[in-house]
Formats: structure tokens, sequence, C-alpha cells
């Protein structure tokens, strides 16, 4: 709900009149006021504000300006692509960002710790679109292994794996540097506790150890961090839609941008807005899950 | 590897793209006569972009905007953030914490590149619009940040101690609590500056806050991929210089960290 308030109140409280602005260089008087109309600008915020939100109750999110199609029928084409993106990132994120992150803790302070805490470190922060660039340039223009983009290949990416080996991959960087980090850290932590050293004691196997007694108390720091996750996938499937241009929600919603369709935005935004909103909540549980003491303490 | 090296590679990495984006505008002649579009060699070293321009010379121009940005969107949600930390940290009035923090919750729950573009929707900013939406985006994490370290600070002795002596407010707030929250403010601010660059060169690069043709590291990565079969010098050139100043940046104060931790 207060996502609905935010996205509206943002779009609408902005200064200027909306109409003229859409209406582009050239204002044309019959545009505005077609717009105006559109839009029902002429009747109060808080009407169209109510207007909007039992529409959206129902499923409806209006028309564009542009086309004049529902916003829905955006919303359902560009699903595809995107939710497959971001369930293939998800399914490869969990067990590369852990089995980095055990195996730096495994060997710490050695070769191979040294070796994955610096990768992380630095590709942590590197922007999508310029990493995805330097891949493109190199392993489809100059060795030619993979399509650079996924041009001409429609909705159905999944006939066409190859093109998606770059955008997933590109995706990952990001997410499975900061979830693997989190993991070596309590990994580190929990290995060096005492009830690890205990369970050591008793002669229980280390795989064991490792696996049944550190690793669940590892968790709980990096769910949440994979809630956080859920805002840079966003980015990044929005960046990397647009790199290899891929016809999904993301560049439904730059291309809306740049035509400044805004109930195209709005709604967009509204979708995005409320995923991110329940996956948190989500990680929220699954981490209260992991840690009772935590709800104790609380 | 020891924490020195680990500061000398983040100097090395940043060094690059941080003398080219400070220093590069000072170096560039007159811009020449444009040539044919994506041509390799001949007078331009780097050969020319998507209008015909010299790369080179784009790339010393196209660094400033980047670094300036990010510095300047840093600084101005702290700005923001630690007046309204500070304040709802020391106030004993109930409404007027819940009054400035509740509101950043419900920001902090919205994605934040769906937030610039959400705007951009409707205004079309400029570079200083940029800055101020970034900053925007940034506030309410710096300001639950300074905010936690501030009502740590707050709820010390020294604090009523201060109050019994009639201390004013002002000298409460800026004095003592203020400049015990500097050093989580120090931390914050590299972890910051790297996410703030992140957001200033991803939002350029899909064409917020940028004319389309502007001399920007990211722009030119955006405008020239439509010839990276041609001339790939005038995309790998800037998306290199970006990785450098990103990664450097995230070294450099991870192992400053790391320094001050140990200490």
């Amino acid at each position: 709900m207060a996502v609905v308030l935010l996205v509206f109140a943002l779009t609408e409280a902005l200064p200027g009149d909306a109409a003229v602005a859409l209406a582009g260089d050239q204002p044309d008087p019959a545009r505005i006021a077609a717009i105006r109309e559109a839009m029902h600008l002429d009747r109060p915020a808080y009407e169209r504000l109510a207007d909007w939100a039992t529409g959206l109750l129902h499923g409806d999110f209006g028309t564009s300006l542009t086309s004049g199609r529902p916003v829905t029928q955006y919303i359902a084409d560009g699903f595809g692509p995107t939710l497959l993106l971001a369930s293939l990132t998800l399914a490869l994120l969990i067990p590369i960002g852990f089995g980095l992150g055990v195996l730096a803790a495994r060997h710490e302070g050695r070769l191979v710790d040294r070796l994955v805490s610096s990768v992380t470190l630095a590709v942590y922060a590197v922007p999508e679109f310029a990493l995805g660039v330097l891949l493109v340039t190199v392993l489809a223009i100059k060795l030619a292994w993979l399509p650079p983009t996924a041009l001409g290949y429609g909705t159905d990416l999944l006939a066409h794996p190859a093109a998606l080996v770059l955008p997933v991959l590109v995706l990952l960087s990001r997410p499975v540097c900061s979830l693997s980090r989190l993991v070596r850290a309590g990994m580190v932590d929990a290995l060096a506790s005492p009830y690890a050293a205990h369970a050591r004691r008793y002669g229980v196997p280390g795989a064991r150890v490792r696996y049944a007694h550190a690793l669940p108390n590892a968790l709980a720091p990096a769910v949440q961090q994979l809630a956080r996750t859920v805002d840079w996938l966003l980015c990044g499937v929005i960046v990397v839609e647009a790199l290899f241009v891929i016809p999904g929600l993301g560049t439904v919603l730059l291309n809306a941008v740049a035509e400044r369709d805004v109930p195209v935005v709005q709604g967009l935004a509204v979708v995005f807005g409320v995923l991110t909103v329940v996956l948190n909540l989500g990680a929220d549980l699954v981490a209260h899950r992991l840690t009772p003491r935590a709800e104790v303490a609380a | 590897m020891t924490t020195h090296r680990r500061f000398a590679l983040g100097l090395g990495v940043i060094a690059v793209p941080l003398f080219l984006a400070l220093l590069g505008p000072l170096f560039t002649g007159e811009p020449g006569p444009r040539a044919t579009s994506f041509t390799l060699g001949g007078d331009h070293w780097l050969g020319t972009d998507f209008v015909g321009r010299d790369v080179w010379q784009q790339v010393l121009l196209g660094g400033r905007t980047v670094v300036v940005t990010a510095l300047a969107a840093t600084a101005l949600a702290y700005l923001v953030a630690v007046p309204v930390a500070l304040v709802s940290a020391l106030t004993r009035l109930r409404w007027l914490e819940e009054l400035l923090m509740r509101p950043l919750d419900v920001l902090l729950a919205v994605p934040s590149l769906l937030l610039i573009l959400l705007v951009a929707s409707v205004l079309s900013p400029g570079a200083a619009g940029l800055a101020l939406l970034v900053a925007l985006v940034n506030v309410p994490d710096a300001a639950r940040i300074v905010r936690a370290a501030a009502g740590e600070a707050a709820a010390r002795p020294a604090v009523e101690a201060l109050r019994m002596q009639g201390e004013s407010w002002w000298r409460i707030a800026v004095g003592y609590v203020g400049r015990s929250t500097m050093r989580t403010l120090a931390a914050d601010a590299g972890i910051r500056l790297t996410g703030v660059l992140y957001l200033v060169s991803t939002a350029a690069f899909l064409g917020v806050g940028v004319a389309p043709d502007a001399a920007d590291w990211a722009v030119m990565v955006d405008r020239n991929r439509t010839g990276l079969f041609v001339q790939p010098w005038a995309v790998v050139v800037p998306a290199l210089l970006i990785v450098a100043l990103t990664m450097g940046t995230n070294l450099l104060f991870d192992a400053a960290l790391e320094k001050k931790g140990r200490r």
C-alpha cells in the first residue's frame, strides 16, 4: 500500500503540468488536451489516486498513453524473459555463492581463500554494464564463442541457451560476490566457535561439523543479504536487458521512461515495488526461522 | 595479502581513472573537425566514435562528470542524513522521531534504480538533478546508520552530565554526539561512495541525467555499442576505466577500514 502511494506521489507531486511535459518539445494544444483528458488531469489528485488504486485491486493498471494498449498487456509480454533471467540467476546464485563462501572459509588464510576474497571484493563494486560490455567484447566478438545479444530471438529465450549465458553471468557477478563474502565471514566465525571445536573433539567428522553444525549458523546474515540482493537483481535485470536487447520488463520500463508513458511506468513500478517488499518479507521470515535466538532477544 | 599491499593495489588501480577524470580536461586541445564514424587509426589514436569525434579526446573529457556527480551526491546525502539522524537521536519527542525516520523507511523499501527511473520519466534531470536523485536514494540508509551510532552516543552518561551542566542543545548535538559518530560516518562514507559511483554510472548508461552525446564514460559505452564490431576501443576504454574506478574505490576503502579496525 505504501508503495502504491509513493509511486503515485512521486509521479504526481513533481512540479509542472504533466500534460505539457508529456506532449514533448513542440506542444500541440490538441495533444495536450487529449492527454489531459486521458489522465483525467482536470479532476483533483485524490480522486485520481482512488480510481487508480481501486483499479489496481481489480488488476486494472490503466492504458498506455502512446499506444492505447492496456498496461497489463505490457507486463504480461515482458514477464516471461525477466522471470526466466531472474530465476536462472537465483538458481545459480545460491549454490555458487554458498559454495565459494564455504570453500574460502575452509582454507582460511591460504591461497584459495585469498584468491576468492580478493576477486569477490574487486568485482563487487563494478557496474554490470561495464563488466557486461567487456565480456561481450572478449567472449562474443574476439573469440566468437557466444552471441553478443539476444536480438532476434524474441521472447522464447529457452530455445537459445547460448544467448542466455552472458546475461546470467553478468547478473550473477555482484550478488555472488556479496553473498560469498558474507557466508565466508559467517563460516569462519562458526568454525572457530566453541561448539564446533567441541563437536570435533567428540570425533564428529569434519564434513558433518561444517555442513550440519557450522553452516546453519552462518546462514542467517546471508539470507538477509539475499533479500537486499533482490534490489540489485532488479537494477541488474534492467541494465542487462538493455545491454543484451532482451524484451523483458526492464526493456518495457526503459522504453516507457523514454516515451514518458506515465501509466506504464507507474504500473511497472508498482509490480517491481510490491515484488521487492514481498521478497524482503519472505527473507525476513526465513531468517527468523534460522535464528530463533534473535526473536527472544528482540 | 597484507593490508599495506592491498592499499597499494587499490591506489594503483584507481590512479589512472582518477588522474584522467580530474586532470584529463586540461590536456584536451581544440576539438578537431568531425571525421567519419567508427574509424580506426589515422590521426585518431583510439579511432572515432559514433558521430566521428576523437575517442581519446572524449575519454579525457568524460571522467569528470562521473567522479564529480558521485562525490556531490555522497556529500549531499550526508548533508541531509546527518542532521535528520542527530535530531531524531537526541529528541525526546516520540512523534518528531517517527515523523523524521518513518518516511525514510518507506523510501528504503523501493529499489533505488527504479526510483531514479520513475522520476526521470516525468522530469528530465540534468547532471545536478541526477546528483540530487542519487543523494535522495542514499539518504534513508545513511540516516539509519548515523542514527544508530548517534543513539548509542546519546545514551551515554556523558550526555546526561552535559545536560545537567546546562550546556546548550547545539553543543551537545554537534560537539559531543556528532563528534562521536564521526568514526561510523567515515567507515560508511567509503561504502556509500562505492555504491553511489555504481548508481551514477548505471543511471548515465541508461540515459538519465546526461545529454545523449555527452562526453561521459558511461554514455560513451552506451552510444558506441552499435559500433562494437568495427571499433571496439570506443567502448572498451571507457568501460575499463569505469571498472578500474569502481574496483579501486572499493579495494582502497576496504583496506583503509581494515587498517582502522585493527588499530
